[in-house]
């Protein structure tokens, strides 16, 4: 029977260290079925959460050979074929404080996620009676966003976040604002807006590790622009940001020049999404996004930036 | 020790709605208690969306309407006085929903959009895409946030204090450091959720859903009302239970047998696949079991096709439904049909509530909303649709009711409630210190297999009497079980020891009922007694726990305005 080697980072509230299970391997299964399986069967002392198995409850985010994942709809064969190995190694998702093992805690978050003011705030023309009147354009504004789960993945991956997670904002937290600052049943989306400024949103890297991870395929690096260009439309345009952000984007580009300009990252988020776009590959694969014969291997020079910029394009559209 | 005025059990859907409306516009001090995070919660799987009669898409329909279809769908076992507060009230409802956020599909004039749903007579079923119940759970949790509701999350109810019939207070451990308190409250809504998981691995439950709120109300004296009404959805995914959506038939699915029939003509010539659940649960069944399904035994399925509706109108109204079906069943539904069975789905019984305008229960300062309840406006069968409508508005009248209560009533004595959380501790230790004995995963997987088999979709009485003993024997069993962690903090095999302890008190709930109730009606079928029978069986089951005795007894169905006629579609 062959067998599987699963490490998992396993935390007591005191101490941290790795923990081995040989697991024989099945076809077709997930990787909640493989962490259920190594609790049932061997270590009910392993901790993880998960409740509705089917990817919309948003709690059983972890972190699978250095990316995040959704454990629930997550194909235990897509992982070991892309990663081309029968060991795998699980953490808890980073930029989250663990409680144990698996387990991370999200009031933190939610705590953060108020200062966007993640409610509505009714426009006039509504009321508790009646409700709103919207279009079927205005809403589908908001049905990619309201998609989110609050399952983590994007905090996860986020370059910014790793190395400013007192400044900058989780995607899903930007995503929240976005959400309502383009509900048009929303009487005051500069509420929403101008804490988004307020917290480093220029310190985006544009590094789309979030978006390639989001297990909802969220836009959120599209969102991300548009809240820029919205809080330059709000008389903001003479702010620093906006003119480094700009001319980074532009340089990289054109000139590749990845390492002086992202010196301040502790990782390269290009490279880092180009030798670790595994997973994101993956989910474009199977939704027939795109053609995994067509992928860049390795990034070597100006070309390779410029097809990463246009793949990630490609991908977003 | 703490101390609350209102505690609310439960943060889905109706946990929140009874949270807010509780907190509204007063100084009562307020918690909710739920053992996952708030967004975590089922209310959240709802995907076809939510019941009310606005008259936008069928300016035909009415409250009364919705009124009539509701009873007429609970095989009228439904408190009818009960289902007309509740129909009338809901589309108020949806806008007040609508107000706080939820981010609706519009129709063309900008209203809130509708669409056909089983059991329906018009198309009345709100919706945002395929994920109305994800939505409306977020929204809800704004609010709360919004309104600094109190959040004590990860934590789980363990017991309720009861004296002399009596609401003092709670017993619930902070599952994050194993500590285990006793909470004095004046009132209390449960809202935990239905116990879809007595069958385990086949339902479309999310794994938590192990009735633990109703587990601790019959363990206080209140009976479970109709346990035995268990609606089996039709179109689970044939290898793991993951529910598709009733929007597939609504939104025009076939369902095909090995010959290539659309064999609902068989079974509701007129309605076809838009038939009510249990109908459609049964009549795949019955094709599964007269040879004209594919595969065998337990892994037989029947397909549902949905090609001929377009990749366009697929990605547009169904692309969660389309991802479920890609990612746990390999299927794109664009271009295949897709395997599929019925699935424990929701759990009609429940907690009896006496009072259906509070919410409340024949214990004074107990209150109890959502699917671990039973009002009861979902009698012998639930309607697609009703449910988080069920929830969100029962949910809020619960929180008013609570609300009543805690400013009639005073706090109450604390002895009790001591020792209540003084005997939790106890257990918490010897289980943590147990180091052998019977592997509770064996207690549940073998629980969910007696029930799956001998108390599902088809029942008959040799085979219950079967079941109730086999459950007699787990329970026993039980008293030996082994969890096999240690720890104190954040110990997970506890809360699953308690949770299994739960199920398997509800299960025996459930046969019992069922064996008792000789007819068919609804959700509940026999082949031993194939007719509904309203001579003997238009009453409502009530199933008291007297230690570790079971009585049953009946209750009457109010009945107003709809006599009992044949069910037929
Ligand atoms: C897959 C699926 C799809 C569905 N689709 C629809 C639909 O389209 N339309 C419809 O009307 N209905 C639908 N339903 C039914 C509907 O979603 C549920 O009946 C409803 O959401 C239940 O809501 P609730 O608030 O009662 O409980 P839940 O949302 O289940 O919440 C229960 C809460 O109780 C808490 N809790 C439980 N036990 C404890 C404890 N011991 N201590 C502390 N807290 C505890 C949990 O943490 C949770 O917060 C669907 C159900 C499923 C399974
Ligand atoms: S694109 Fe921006 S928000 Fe997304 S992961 Fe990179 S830095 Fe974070
Ligand atoms: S945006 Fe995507 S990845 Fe981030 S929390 Fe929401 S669903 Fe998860
Ligand atoms: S278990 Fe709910 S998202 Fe994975």
């Amino acid at each position: 029977m062959e067998m599987m080697t699963v490490k998992i980072k396993r935390f007591d509230g005191r101490n941290s260290y790795y923990q081995k299970y040989e697991v024989p391997y099945e076809k077709g299964k997930t990787i909640l079925w493989l962490l259920t399986t190594i609790r049932e069967e061997q270590d009910p002392t392993l901790n993880f959460t998960s409740a509705c198995r089917h990817a919309i409850c948003g709690s059983c985010a972890v972190q699978i050979n250095g990316n995040a994942f959704l454990a629930c709809n997550t194909p235990l064969d897509d992982v070991l074929e892309t990663y081309k190995t029968m060991n795998l190694t699980f953490e808890p998702l980073k930029n989250f404080e663990v409680i144990k093992d698996l387990v991370i805690v999200w009031e933190p978050k939610m705590e953060k996620m108020t200062k966007v003011k993640p409610w509505i705030i009714p426009g006039e023309e509504g009321s508790k009676e009646i409700g709103f009147l919207q279009s079927e354009e205005d809403f589908q504004q908001i049905a990619a966003p309201t998609d989110c789960i609050l399952c983590g993945v994007c905090a996860s991956e986020c370059n910014q976040l790793a190395v400013n997670q007192d400044g900058y904002l989780e995607p899903f937290i930007l995503n929240k604002a976005y959400r309502y600052i383009v509900d048009t049943r929303d009487g005051a989306p500069e509420q929403h807006l101008k804490p988004v400024l307020e917290n480093d949103l220029w310190k985006c890297l544009h590094c789309m590790q979030c978006v390639s991870q989001c297990p909802k395929t969220i836009p959120l690096t599209d969102q991300i622009a548009f809240l820029r260009s919205a809080t330059m439309a709000m008389g903001e345009l003479d702010n620093q940001g906006a003119k480094h952000a700009y001319a980074f984007h532009d340089d990289v580009k054109n000139k590749g020049r990845l390492n002086e300009t992202m010196l301040p990252i502790k990782t390269d988020g290009l490279v880092q999404t180009a030798l670790t776009k595994i997973p994101f590959a993956l989910r474009m694969v199977k939704k027939g996004k795109i053609n995994p014969l067509h992928m860049p291997k390795q990034i070597s020079g100006i070309q390779e930036v410029r097809k990463l910029y246009e793949y990630a394009e490609e991908v977003k559209s | 020790m703490l101390k609350f005025d209102v505690v609310v059990v439960g943060a889905g859907g109706a946990g929140m709605m009874a949270a807010l409306s509780a907190s509204e516009k007063n100084n009562l001090k307020v918690a909710v208690l739920s053992k996952i995070f708030p967004t975590r919660s089922h209310t959240g799987a709802a995907q076809g969306g939510i019941n009310a009669a606005m008259g936008y898409r069928d300016s035909t329909d009415s409250p009364e309407k919705h009124f009539r279809d509701t009873v007429k769908g609970s095989d009228f076992l439904a408190d009818q006085d009960a289902v007309e507060f509740f129909t009338s009230g809901m589309p108020d409802m949806i806008s007040e929903l609508d107000y706080y956020g939820v981010p609706f599909s519009r129709d063309e004039k900008g209203q809130v959009a509708q669409r056909p749903f089983g059991g329906a007579s018009s198309p009345r079923t709100c919706y945002s895409a395929d994920k109305t119940g994800h939505v409306i759970l977020h929204a809800l949790y704004e609010q709360c946030l919004k309104n600094h509701v109190q959040f004590l999350n990860e934590w789980f109810l363990l017991s309720l204090v009861v004296e002399d019939g009596k609401f003092e207070g709670l017993v619930a451990m902070d599952i994050r450091d194993g500590k285990i308190h006793p909470i004095q409250a004046k009132s209390v809504v449960i809202a935990s959720g239905g116990f879809g998981r007595i069958y385990w691995s086949r339902t479309t439950n999310a794994i938590n859903m192990t009735g633990d709120g109703t587990a601790a109300c019959f363990e206080a004296g209140i009976p479970l009302k109709d346990p035995e009404f268990i609606q089996f959805h039709p179109t689970g995914l044939a290898q793991t239970g993951v529910l598709l959506s009733e929007a597939c038939r609504g939104e025009g699915g076939y369902l095909i047998n090995k010959d290539g029939e659309r064999f609902m003509a068989r079974y509701a010539p007129e309605k076809m696949e838009l038939g009510p659940r249990d109908l459609v649960s049964r009549s795949i069944e019955t094709e599964i079991k007269e040879g004209r399904g594919f595969g065998e035994g337990m892994t037989s399925y029947v397909l549902m096709d949905l090609r001929h509706l377009g990749e366009k109108k697929i990605m547009e109204r169904l692309p969660q439904v389309r991802e479920l079906a890609l990612e746990f069943e390999g299927v794109d539904l664009i271009k295949e049909p897709v395997p599929i069975r019925p699935s424990c789905h929701y759990t009609m019984g429940g907690i009896h509530v006496s009072d259906y305008k509070t919410c409340s229960t024949p214990i004074e300062g107990i209150h109890a909303a959502g699917e671990c309840c039973s009002v009861s406006i979902h009698g012998a069968n639930r309607l697609g649709g009703n449910s988080v409508a069920d929830v969100v508005f029962f949910g809020k009248y619960a929180g008013l009711g609570a609300k009543e209560s805690a400013m009639r009533r005073s706090f109450g004595r604390t002895e009790k409630l001591e020792q209540e959380a003084n005997a939790w501790k106890t257990k918490f230790k010897t289980i943590r210190e147990k180091t052998t004995g019977v592997s509770m995963f064996s207690i549940r997987n073998r629980l969910a297999e007696t029930m799956w088999n001998y108390v599902g979709i088809f029942r008959t009485e040799s085979e219950m009497a079967q079941a109730l003993a086999t459950v007699d024997e787990l329970i026993e069993e039980y008293k030996d079980a082994y969890a096999g962690d240690a720890s104190v903090k954040y110990n997970m095999a506890f809360i699953n020891y308690v949770e299994i302890g739960n199920i398997l008190k509800l299960a025996r709930a459930v046969a019992m009922g069922a064996l008792n109730r000789r007819e068919s009606r609804g959700s509940h079928s026999r082949g031993d007694y194939p007719t509904r029978n309203d001579e003997q069986f238009l009453k409502h089951t009530l199933i008291y726990k007297d230690g570790e005795n079971y009585r049953l007894e009946y209750a009457p169905v109010t009945i107003t305005n709809y006599q009992p006629e044949e069910r037929k579609y």
